[in-house]
């Protein structure tokens, strides 16, 4: 996962075709415009989203309807004009994952999934608006 | 910060097409209206500094990668795999008629050939 070195190491081990491209960053994080998905073992429902810019910054994130099958929400106009989704099929949504480990258990966030295009890559995450969804939905792993 | 007292019922105009109205004052709480075109964002701001927080603890969470809960398989879900999901796609706007280019309400009617005109060669 990290690399152990200082620098842009994660940038030149990363080829062109794995990068997704996030013009305005992520809230909290505004200088990560490109990041890359490291898988973890073979069979979990995780993912990590790296940084290329800040090789500090990386999230983990799933599938939320591997969690919430019921999961629902719109994909406003405007989000979907800034990522050039014009169809569900290429469009690709991941949500962020804290740990508690203490109580074994995972919170997603459902208010702000990540949505990318996997066609041209580039990636937003969206904030939710008039909905009711939460930042934290608990999952329990214990 | 610039600051400006209005009444209810007043508004004040943010660059060319946002439109911010007072709509009721009750006690210590202000109802807002905000009329702007789509491709400008309105968010609380409450919101937003949650997501903001809640990244930072996402990222925090991949410093314990190695946390065995992170390396376990998925469970299955309960009445197997559900189909590929993805969110639903908000239908695109209609053009608002007070900013669409100056376009002729009917297209110029294309030039009906005559008749008994002779077929041009």
């Amino acid at each position: 996962m990290n690399a152990g070195a200082a620098g842009d190491t994660a940038t030149t081990d990363t080829a062109e075709r794995d990068v997704l491209y996030f013009s305005d960053g992520v809230p909290g994080f505004p200088r990560s415009r490109q990041f890359t998905l490291v898988g973890m073992s073979p069979d979990s429902p995780f993912q990590v989203l790296q940084s290329l810019d800040e090789p500090d910054v990386s999230l983990v994130v799933t599938v939320p309807w591997l969690f919430f099958p019921d999961y629902d929400f719109e994909l406003s106009e405007l989000e979907q004009v800034e990522l050039g989704i014009t169809t569900v099929e290429e469009t690709v949504v991941f949500s962020p994952v804290t740990l508690d480990a203490e109580q074994q258990r995972i919170y997603l966030n459902l208010l702000g999934p990540i949505v990318i295009n996997s066609t041209t890559r580039q990636g937003r995450q969206v904030v939710l608006v008039d909905t009711d969804l939460p930042v934290r939905a608990a999952v329990e792993l214990g | 910060m610039l600051v400006l007292t209005r009444r209810t019922g007043e508004s004040i105009v943010i660059g060319n097409d946002v439109v911010v109205t007072v709509l009721e004052v009750r006690h210590d709480q202000v109802r807002i209206g905000i009329d702007a075109p789509r491709n400008v964002q309105v968010h609380r701001e409450e919101i937003f500094a949650q997501v903001m927080q809640e990244n930072t603890a996402a990222v925090a969470s991949a410093a314990d990668l190695a946390n065995p809960l992170l390396r376990r398989p998925a469970a299955p879900p309960a009445g197997g795999v559900p189909p590929r999901k993805g969110p639903r796609l908000q239908p695109p706007s209609p053009p608002r008629p007070d900013r669409a280019q100056a376009t002729p309400v009917s297209p110029p009617p294309e030039p009906e050939p005559e008749p008994g005109a002779p077929p041009q060669t």
